[in-house]
Order: structure tokens, then C-alpha cells, then sequence
């Protein structure tokens, strides 16, 4: 297949069936996320207790929660929590990931020991493990996810950006480029880090995917964001005490978040297709 | 492995004897679930417990036990005698009373068992006590410091059921975990901490009390009672067969359960009484004002119908309303009055903002609220909020694990808390409002010298039954007009059981299900 090398990775993720298909949903997801307050009529957080446990119908389409409130504005609302968590999360996990990782790579002996043990303590862990370590020392609520979820993929981050800057360091034209005298910070901002960005962008992708299930998880506990912000977890929560009374309450919300991280799985898998270095057109 | 070799002899050993004895029927066993609230037990050494399960009453043997009425009667103590002025209690033991391990129950043992009370968390039970001495080998006396009108229903409590002293020196920290000794119809076989208790039948046992239809050793001849957190999976167990009888149900299921034609619901009266603690060591409650705004926010009915589907009762004080001294004066108990509610805060100088907040002096009227990850609690919490939110108080709701929120209750940063308790006395009032629990239990932070003088004169100035009950109701009141808390809602007990399985007692002579109610519970074959 041949596709217009003009298209930036992105696109060509999106011209293929599959990807387009994920990235049209993600999109969805997202603007129905912007959009939640003009999209529905319904107030996420006002109860109507004598409404509650309505079966799906023409006025609740996905029926009402245990306090009358409307199930499908508290989705969408609850999609704003959810995003917004596992990608400011993962930002900040690639970012200081990407720093630390950078400078162990490229400064190697102790700095890069140091760094490394640490990131290997958190790796030793489950993921869910470090991240309800940390919420419990900083509390609940969305800033505590947030950080927990950060430091929870901070490892692979820092880790993968290492190898990546520590394999490219013995290139050529880094070498040539430290003979023309050119700083360290000028070869790890114009020359390394760029080069180490391909694989770091497809893995926060994919952990992005892992981020909103590990709020999901949190939010079940009830150490996500608290009541009455609506997380597609807590939800999830809240539905599972109420399994054969209301399903509808835990079921919409599973749908959300597995609609949500197949789709982000799909188009990660087409931007790996689509960032491999070697379809990827040479400059120059 | 090993483990698999010696079920595999017990049983063994169980089909030889069978063969031999015809005895009774070959396989009484059956699979209880605890009750959630009852979920979390790290010990069965009743002594330093600060949490009991069903299966301490199984265990252990206590003095007296009390019925569903709340009187009192025989168990290890035949009879018993007060001194004409309280300052003595003489205890009549019931002969031939042996523990799990073969040694004789008698009157050194209650001495040894007291002695160790002493210092233990649960000590207060006995303050009144000055010391205990064995009178001959069957009688025990019990000699007061000052008149304890309430020593029987202690003495009744699952904390005082009598382990064997010298085994609790013999295993040290051991103790309730490998091995627990006591005198009742059931043994512990083994302890898995938050997952499973198996009892097996005590075939020694003779010494049932009154209150129990079976006097000699159970008809269920192996139990296990499994711990699971979350009411749904419980509720799926029962109704799958996995598990013969939950000892607690929500009300969420009540109705489902009652429309199942193979599962039934033994109701119990309840002793629960669901409460906001509010914090009056932390602005804006400091305000006795704000804090009676905030109590008059709860809307007691409408949790009631909608929360907990008009199961139970509204609550309007902080006592279960079996109990006497919950009988307050009828300007006394709270109730739901939003407009006061609002004119309070007018009052108090917190005016309503067009967020629907109220300020005063540049500052929002928020708040935090407390509660924990249980999803009963969660449920109410939020009703809780939007109630309060109705008079103009943000509360911002902070969900901690159940196992970790008493710690949090510590640091005293609570501002409002949703809780409840488990505690068929008065005296409970004292546990969550004395000025030498500040923190925990005493979560609002309640000291007050005059309430001091009143908790003291309740707890230890009362020479009868009656007086005790005046005191009580005295320090109730006081108490409740302080507003350190706001009273929401008191449920029933219930627990489901499978028909075809279990067959329960045609009445519970117990405050709840206890070994009382347990050696009478037979397995349907």
C-alpha cells in the first residue's frame, strides 16, 4: 500500500480501516468530553432521589443512577475525569520520564546507577500497587491519582528513553557532532532526544490506555475523584453494589472504558505501523 | 500437602466413627458468610479485640447472656447475687464446665481471666471492678469499687467471653490466631485472617444455656464463616448455593431475597445507628450554631425511603430506640427542619452566595467530609452531601479505606464524618463522646466540662438500674444538645438463609446471632 508521504504519522494511523475507525472513536470520546454541558440537558450532580434506578428509556437513554441522576451525562462528564487524568498522568510520566532518562543514558556512572535503581524499585512493583502506595500517603482525590498514576509509568519511560539515547550516544554523527564542539544540552535536544521520541510516543500511547484503566481501578476504591465528580470508575463502583438491582449502572461505564482503551490499543498499534523507522521516508 | 493428609485422616477418622455409632447424621456442615461489618478480624483472643465476629460467641462462653429483650440470663454463672447496696456481686458457676484443651472451668479461672483484663483496650468494662476472689471452687465474688448497674451486660458482651488464661500465657501474641480455647459448643479448627474461620463441634459441651432449645453439643458438626467485603458477591454466593446463610444483608436485597422462594430472612431488632460526627474542635464548627444547622440538614425520611427502601428506622438521637435512654425530651432530638437550618446560618452570619453557598467575611462555607470505601457508606455520603449542599454548605467528601480511616479519625483533621456503630447500651455515648478519647473513637472532638461531669456521674455514680438510666439519659441529652453530631438512621438486623439447607430456630432468644442462636441451627440433609 502506498500511502501520500506528505501525511504526518498521525495521518497515516488514520487513513488505515482499523485506525481510523479507533481514531474516530477517540475523537468522539474527546469532543463529547469538550461538548458534555451543551450535549445533554441534565445536571451531573443534582439528585432526584425518586427518579432513581430508571430503567433505560426515551428520556434517560441510559437509564438513571442510585441518586436519579442521568446516566449518560454522568458518562460524559465522567469521560472528562477520566481523559483528562491518564493523559495529564501520562505527560507528565513521558516528560520527566524522558528527562531522567535522557541525562542516565547520555551522563552515564552514578547519576545513571542512581536513577536506575530507583526506576527498578517502582518496576519491582505491580503498577496498581505503587500507585495505591501513593495515594494513600498524598489522599484522595484526582490531583493524588494524577501523581500516583505519573510515578506509577514513570519507569518504563526513563527506561526506555536510556536505552534508546544510550544505543544512539556511539552513532557517527553524534560523535561528529561533539567534534564540530557542540554541547552536551545541543547533542541531547537537537540530536538525541528527537531520535528517541518514535518508541516513547507509541508507549504513552498504549500506557495511556493502561492509565485511564488503572484511574478506572482507583475511582472503584473510591480514591479517584470524589463524589459527586463522576469517573467512569467510580460509577463502575457504585453499579457493582447494585449489580442485580440496576445493571445498567455498571454496565454503560464498563462499556466507556473498554470502548476507550481497545480503541487507544487499535490506534497505537496503527502508529506503530505507521512511525516505523523504516517505512518512514528518509529527509533530505 | 500436609494439610491434605490431615483432612483426609479426619474424615477417616469420621467415617470409622459413623460406622461404629450411628450417631447423628453424617454431614452437618454448612458455609456461613460474616456479616460485612463484622468483616476484618485479626484475632480471636477476645481480650484485647476491638472488633468481634460471630464466631466469638461460638468460641467462648461468657457468665451471663442476654436475651432479644435485653434481660439477662445463665451461662458459665448459674445463678447470681447483688449486695443490697451494689458493692458486691456473687457468681455461682455451673459444675463440670471443661475447656476445648480438657482443663476444668471454675472460680480461679474467672480470677485469672479478670487479672488479665486489666490494661487490656476493652479494661473500662471492668473499672468498676476492685478485685475478684474465688470464694471455694465454684463461687466467684466480685467486689465494686463503686455500684456498676451495667456490669452484667459487660459481663454478657462477646469481649467477655472467658478464654483459658493459662493457654493465653502459654501462646502469648499465638493466641486466637493458631489456637483458641474456650468453653463454647464450638472449636476453632482453623483461622485464615480476612478470608475464612472453620469451627468444628465441641462434643464435650453440656452447659447450654436457657435461653438455648439444645442444652448439649450442636447439631452443625463443622462450619465455615467466610469474610467477603462487598454485599453483591455475598448476595451471589447465597444465591448460587456457595454459601448456605449470610449473617447481614443490605436492604437492597431484601426484596429480591424475599421474592426467592428457597431463600428466607430471620429478622433481628437492630443496634445499629448510622451518624454524622461533627468535629466541634474545628471551624465553622465551633459554632454551636453552624453545627445545628448542619444536623438539621439530614433529611432522616428521605434516606430512610430512598437510601435504604423504608427498611428500619429514622434515627433522632444517638441511642438505638430500644434502648430506655434513648427516650430524650421531644425538643431534644433532631430532626430534619431545613428553614431553621437556613435561619441558623443567617444567624451565625453565613450568608447565601449566588453559587448557592454561603460565605461570611470573604470565606466559602466548605467543608470536608469524611467516610469510608464501603459502598453503603459512599451511597449515604453523597445523599448526605446534596443535603447539606440544600442549606448552602459545600461538602467536599474524602473516601478512606475502612481499615485505614480510624487512624485518619487521630490527626483530628475531620471537619464532618459519616459512621455508624454497633452497640445495643448507653454507655456506647460515652465511648464516642468522652474527653479521654479525643480522635478515636471520640471523632468529634467533643470536650466539654460540663458534659465530663455528667459522662462520670452516668458511668460511675449510679447505684441501681434505675438511677443508671436517669444519668444516661442526662448525659444523653446534654450531649445532644451540644449537636456534636447528627443522627441519620437505624437499621434492622437481617440475615438470609437458604431453606433447603438451614434450619433456624423458630425464635432468636439473642440480641443477635450468637452461639446462643447457633447450637440450636440445624442442617437440612
Amino acid at each position: 500500500m502506498s500511502l501520500p508521504r506528505s501525511l504526518s504519522p498521525l495521518g497515516r494511523a488514520m487513513a488505515t480501516p482499523l485506525g481510523g475507525l479507533a481514531g474516530g472513536w477517540l475523537i468522539l470520546v474527546i469532543l463529547a468530553a469538550v461538548l458534555a454541558p451543551v450535549l445533554t440537558p441534565y445536571d451531573y450532580d443534582i439528585q432526584n432521589l425518586p427518579q432513581s434506578f430508571r430503567a433505560p428509556d426515551a428520556e434517560h437513554w441510559l437509564g438513571t443512577d442510585e441518586f436519579g441522576r442521568d446516566l449518560l451525562t454522568r458518562i460524559l462528564f465522567g469521560a472528562r475525569t477520566s481523559l483528562s487524568v491518564a493523559v495529564t498522568s501520562i505527560l507528565i510520566s513521558v516528560a520527566a520520564g524522558m528527562i531522567l532518562g535522557a541525562l542516565a543514558g547520555y551522563l552515564g556512572g552514578r547519576f545513571d546507577r542512581i536513577v536506575t535503581t530507583l526506576v527498578d524499585l517502582t518496576w519491582s512493583f505491580p503498577e496498581i500497587l505503587v500507585a495505591l502506595i501513593l495515594v494513600a500517603i498524598i489522599g484522595p482525590g484526582a490531583t493524588g491519582t494524577m501523581v500516583a498514576i505519573a510515578v506509577a509509568y514513570l519507569a518504563q519511560f526513563t527506561r526506555l528513553t536510556r536505552a534508546q539515547v544510550m544505543a544512539i550516544r556511539a552513532e557517527t554523527y553524534v560523535e561528529a557532532a561533539r567534534s564540530l564542539g557542540a554541547s552536551d544540552a545541543h547533542i541531547l535536544i537537537r540530536h538525541l532526544i528527537p531520535n528517541a521520541l518514535a518508541p516513547v510516543l507509541v508507549t504513552a500511547m498504549l500506557s495511556t490506555g493502561d492509565a485511564i484503566i488503572l484511574e478506572a481501578t482507583l475511582g472503584f476504591f473510591g480514591l479517584g475523584a470524589q463524589p459527586p465528580v463522576p469517573s467512569w470508575g467510580s460509577m463502575m463502583s457504585s453499579g457493582s453494589a447494585l449489580l442485580f438491582k440496576a445493571p445498567w449502572i455498571i454496565i454503560f461505564p464498563g462499556l466507556a472504558v473498554a470502548a476507550a482503551v481497545i480503541a487507544i490499543n487499535v490506534f497505537g498499534g496503527a502508529l506503530i505501523a505507521a512511525l516505523d523507522v523504516r517505512s518512514r521516508p528518509r529527509e533530505g | 500437602m500436609l494439610l491434605n493428609l490431615r483432612r483426609w485422616m479426619l474424615a477417616a477418622g469420621l467415617g470409622v466413627a459413623s460406622l461404629g455409632l450411628t450417631g447423628p447424621a453424617a454431614a452437618q456442615e454448612t458455609t456461613f458468610v460474616f456479616a460485612t461489618s463484622e468483616v476484618g478480624v485479626s484475632s480471636y483472643n477476645p481480650i484485647p479485640a476491638t472488633l468481634t465476629n460471630a464466631a466469638f460467641s461460638m468460641i467462648y462462653d461468657t457468665l451471663v447472656v442476654q436475651d432479644s429483650d435485653l434481660s439477662y440470663h445463665p451461662s458459665l454463672a448459674e445463678s447470681w447475687e447483688e449486695a443490697p447496696d451494689g458493692m458486691a456481686w456473687t457468681f455461682h458457676l455451673k459444675p463440670g464446665v471443661t475447656f476445648h484443651n480438657g482443663r476444668p472451668f471454675n472460680a480461679a479461672t474467672v480470677v485469672k481471666w479478670i487479672d488479665l483484663f486489666r490494661g487490656s483496650e476493652n479494661s473500662y468494662m471492668i473499672d468498676a471492678v476492685a478485685s475478684v476472689e474465688a470464694v471455694d471452687d465454684l463461687t466467684v465474688r466480685f467486689v465494686m469499687k463503686n455500684p456498676d448497674p451495667n456490669l452484667l451486660f459487660n459481663l454478657s458482651s462477646s469481649f467477655m467471653g472467658i478464654p483459658d488464661p493459662e493457654a493465653v500465657a502459654e501462646l502469648g501474641e499465638d493466641f486466637g490466631i493458631t489456637e483458641a480455647i474456650g468453653t463454647g459448643p464450638f472449636k476453632l479448627e482453623s483461622f485464615t485472617q480476612g478470608q475464612e474461620t472453620v469451627l468444628v463441634r465441641n462434643d464435650d459441651y453440656t452447659w447450654g444455656s436457657p435461653l438455648s432449645a439444645n442444652k448439649g453439643p450442636a447439631h452443625i458438626a463443622r462450619i465455615t464463616f467466610r469474610e467477603i467485603a462487598e454485599d453483591s458477591t455475598a448476595y451471589l454466593e447465597l444465591k448460587s448455593g456457595g454459601v448456605d446463610a449470610l449473617m447481614s444483608i443490605p436492604t437492597d436485597y431484601l426484596g429480591e431475597i424475599k421474592a426467592e422462594p428457597e431463600l428466607a430472612v430471620a429478622e433481628m431488632p437492630g443496634q445499629e445507628v448510622f451518624y454524622m460526627a461533627i468535629n466541634v474542635a474545628k471551624d465553622p464548627f465551633t459554632d454551636l450554631k453552624v453545627r445545628q444547622a448542619a444536623a438539621l440538614a439530614i433529611n432522616q425520611k428521605e434516606i430512610l425511603d430512598n437510601v435504604f427502601g423504608g427498611y428500619g428506622k429514622e434515627a433522632h438521637n444517638f441511642l438505638i430506640s430500644a434502648l430506655p435512654e434513648s427516650k430524650l425530651p421531644a425538643d431534644a432530638d433532631i430532626s430534619y427542619d431545613p428553614a431553621k437550618a437556613a435561619a441558623l446560618l443567617d444567624e451565625a452570619g453565613w450568608v447565601l452566595g449566588a453559587d448557592g453557598v454561603r460565605a461570611k467575611d470573604g470565606q466559602r462555607l466548605s467543608v470536608a467530609l469524611w467516610t469510608q470505601s464501603d459502598s453503603i457508606f459512599r451511597r449515604l455520603t453523597e445523599v448526605v452531601q446534596a443535603e447539606l449542599k440544600a442549606v448552602g454548605i459545600e461538602a467536599k467528601i474524602t473516601t478512606f479505606d475502612s481499615s485505614t480511616i480510624k487512624d485518619e479519625f487521630k490527626s483530628g483533621n475531620q471537619q464532618l464524618a459519616v459512621r455508624s456503630y454497633f452497640w445495643p447500651n448507653a454507655d456506647i455515648v460515652d465511648w464516642f463522646f468522652s474527653a479521654e478519647r479525643l480522635g478515636y473513637p471520640n471523632t468529634s472532638m467533643f470536650n466539654d466540662p460540663k458534659a465530663e461531669e455528667l459522662r462520670v456521674k452516668a458511668m460511675t455514680g449510679s447505684a441501681t438500674q434505675e438511677e443508671r438510666i436517669a444519668n444516661f439519659t442526662a448525659y444523653h441529652e446534654y450531649v445532644t444538645r451540644q449537636f456534636p453530631y447528627a443522627p441519620i438512621y437505624q437499621p434492622v438486623q437481617n440475615m438470609a438463609y437458604n431453606i433447603d439447607r438451614i434450619e433456624m430456630p423458630a425464635e432468636i432468644h439473642a440480641t443477635q446471632i450468637t452461639g446462643v442462636v447457633m447450637v440450636d441451627v440445624k442442617v437440612k440433609e
